[in-house]
């Protein structure tokens, strides 16, 4: 509760005709005693999984070490446009400092939001936008998911991998295309087929394209940004392999959970939110790995032969010291042209942006 | 056994219709106590924020007004049809394909100024709604096809439209293959009506249509004609009036009103054609006409009252730290209470002689 009623409030709010002593009654100037209240924004429900879960466990993650001083707020199922604006600038109103837009789609809303409040902190998921206090935040989710490739070359038995996907926005595109790489590390003849849902919760959606995907002989289908378990349930019923990112699914698939591309966002929210306290935060754009500590390959199936384990753990090591990355040529594009030339590495801004897929991919970009 | 009858009533009293939208209000509010007892949330911060904080200060009063506009606007053109027993669920593909149309402009023009731009992204918006809707109504009047479905399904075609569009050929090509258009230009934006608010012009074309819908219905031999196919479809056709007419009328009527809704989306708050531009306006549209019983009059403030229940839910998340699932729950019994009470407004429960014995 931001503005805790007194008791002339507690009237107030009970009667329809006194209207106007609500309005003397809101939210008093802000004193450095009060708590720091941070809002977190999210397209999808919170709910026990994904990624708007995954954002809010880590923001609980670091009130547990401000306690009383920092004050969080979740408002879930916000459309990207007008509403998504609305209710940050209401959330900003009534005295949030540190606000944490979790979807691509708030970008126009929150950088004004960002602009007419200098005093604001904004952070913005999967974004490009960046001003002295707003930084766009996004995970390397290829740095795990090409381990998962790996992997999951070495269960496939009919050397066809699927893909449950939620838009084609550069973020998953560059998820599947370091997943088939690394796969292809293992077996250079795998394919992957894509769903692209246009949703990030879809469960029915979810559940049949997975039945689909199984039915044309994919036999690891990997759960991209699908805030619901419904694919990796599906997954288990069938008798397939399957994995996701940001929060582990593994409950919902005891035998046939290939492992997690976990993101924990604590590391990032602690210093953002120190920064701000300290009144030093600088806007950048935050682009975060396995070096960062924020993405962690978790609950690895026991079923990956061993010898498989051994190699992932060694590339595991070189990414985390930076010493090897996923996206270094030669790698070859879908439609058979040069992507990135030998000896080559992308660099984090042409990753950022990255709109064409690998070769081995054989579903096109939709548009 | 024997169950009580709903009998109409001779004469709705004045007073019962004033006090049935407080009843439904206090029964939903009551029994939503429980749940928020259950919860742990202050339910008199809920009440506070959710009842009575869009109305207390000038912008979130204004963003009633900006939510209201687009419900207002196509549960009119709805309305229009339902009357005439022509069932368009489709609005929402209509209001994407007004919004698709009106982002035209800007998306090929993007330098282009003048004051010429946003009338004429309205009026392609309305085209565009027209022809999405004259779909639907060639194949009723041909095949004989559902409307309801043939609208409904097409909805879900313009949403795959809307994506192949924002994914392919009018993706911004600045925005790192994020699927959105180009921001729109100045005069491709609504000018604002309200000063500080982003409450524009389309309020005013709202009312203008909810004018032109109320001497349509009550004045207009064509509205008449309507009415009678719905109400009495074999009387309509003895008289000599088209059906087909009435459903091609209908059908373009809505499918213009949402199209001019979501042109009036893109030019005004959103600013850019985006995959969200619809947060579900022509389904809750329809919500909107059957609770202002299909009459104009009653459909602003069926519409005025559903918007500042949207905002309200809103709040709630932000001020009380509800959960989405129980703003919806709130919302749902709240439109459920006000139904039954209207339900009782025009009838009364009148028991089986004896069956009380």
């Amino acid at each position: 509760m931001t503005n805790t009623l007194n008791r002339r409030n507690f009237i107030a709010g009970a009667s329809l005709a006194t209207l106007i002593t609500a309005v003397g009654a809101r939210a008093q100037a802000a004193t450095p005693e009060d708590p720091l209240l941070v809002t977190l924004v999210i397209p999808s429900p919170v709910a026990d999984v994904g990624w708007g879960h995954a954002l809010f466990e880590a923001l609980e993650t670091v009130k547990a070490d401000y306690g009383e001083a920092m004050q969080i707020t979740v408002v879930e199922n916000i459309y990207e446009g007008p509403d998504a604006d609305r209710i940050m600038n209401k959330a900003v109103a009534e005295g949030t400092k540190f606000l944490v837009a979790g979807s691509f789609g708030y970008q126009n809303g929150a950088m004004q939001i960002a602009r007419r409040n200098p005093d604001v902190t904004v952070l913005h998921a999967s974004g490009f936008m960046v001003a002295p206090n707003f930084s766009p935040f996004a995970a390397q989710y290829s740095q795990g998911t090409y381990l998962m490739g790996m992997a999951a070359a070495a269960l496939s038995k009919t050397g066809k991998l699927g893909s449950v996907s939620a838009f084609a926005i550069p973020e998953l595109i560059t998820s599947l295309n370091a997943f088939v790489l690394g796969a292809q590390r293992i077996n250079p003849d795998i394919e992957l087929s894509v769903v692209w849902l246009n949703s990030w919760f879809d469960p029915a959606k979810a559940q049949e394209s997975t039945e689909a995907l199984a039915a044309q002989d994919c036999d690891v289908i990997f759960s991209n940004a699908q805030d619901t378990p419904s694919v990796v349930s599906k997954a288990e019923e069938i008798g397939i392999y399957s994995f996701n990112l940001n929060s582990s699914m593994k409950a919902y698939a005891p035998k046939t959970y290939l492992g997690c591309v976990l993101t924990d966002w604590s590391p990032f929210f602690r210093a953002s939110i120190e920064a701000h306290l300290a009144g030093n935060f600088k806007g950048a754009n935050a682009f975060l790995g396995v070096g960062d500590d924020v993405v962690k390959v978790v609950d690895w199936s026991p079923d990956i032969p061993a010898d498989v384990v051994a190699q992932i753990k060694e590339v595991e090591a070189a990414i985390a010291d930076g010493s090897f990355s996923p996206f270094t040529g030669p790698i070859m594009k879908a439609d058979g042209s040069e992507g990135v030339a030998a000896g080559v590495t992308m660099t984090n801004e042409e990753v950022i942006g990255m709109d064409w897929h690998v070769k081995g991919v054989t579903t096109p970009l939709p548009g | 056994m024997t169950f009580p009858k709903l009998v109409r009533r001779e004469r709705a009293s004045l007073s019962v219709m004033i006090a049935a939208p407080f009843v439904a209000l206090a029964i939903a509010a009551l029994s939503n106590l429980v749940l928020y007892a259950a919860i742990g949330v202050n339910p008199l911060a809920v009440f506070k924020a959710m009842l009575i904080d869009p109305f207390t200060s000038y912008f979130s009063f204004s963003e009633i007004l900006l939510k209201a506009g687009p419900l207002l606007l196509i549960a009119q053109g709805l309305a229009i049809g339902f009357r005439a027993k022509v069932f368009n669920i489709g609005a929402e593909g209509q209001f994407v394909l007004g919004a698709i149309c009106a982002s035209a402009i800007p998306v090929y023009m993007p330098q282009a100024t003048g004051a010429w731009i946003w009338p004429t992204m309205l009026v392609f918006g309305m085209l565009g709604g027209l022809a999405w809707a004259s779909i639907t109504a060639f194949w009723r009047v041909r095949l004989n096809a559902n409307e309801i479905l043939v609208s409904l399904m097409l909805s879900f075609l313009a949403l795959q439209l809307l994506n192949y569009l924002l994914l392919g050929p009018w993706k911004d090509p600045m925005g790192f293959n994020f699927p959105q258009s180009v921001m729109f230009q100045y005069d491709a934006l609504l000018p604002i009506l309200l000063p500080g608010t982003r409450v524009n012009i389309s309020l005013i074309l709202a009312l203008l249509v909810t004018l032109a819908a109320w001497f349509f219905v009550q004045r207009s031999f064509a509205g008449y004609r309507l009415e009678v196919g719905g109400l009495a479809p074999n009387a309509a056709r003895y008289a000599g009036f088209s059906q087909s007419g009435a459903i091609w009328l209908s059908l373009l009527i809505g499918g213009a009103a949402a199209g001019l809704a979501g042109a009036a989306e893109v030019a005004g708050p959103v600013g850019q054609l985006q995959r969200s531009i619809s947060t579900g306006y022509g389904f809750a549209a329809i919500i909107v006409a059957y609770l202002g019983g299909l009459h104009p009059i009653g459909i602003l403030f069926s519409s005025f009252l559903m918007a500042a229940l949207y905002i309200g839910g809103d709040n709630a998340m932000v001020s009380a730290k509800l959960p989405i699932a129980a703003v919806n729950v709130f919302q749902g019994s709240l439109l459920l209470a006000y139904l039954i009470a209207a339900t009782f407004v025009r009838r009364k429960l009148v028991w089986p002689q004896g069956a009380r014995a």
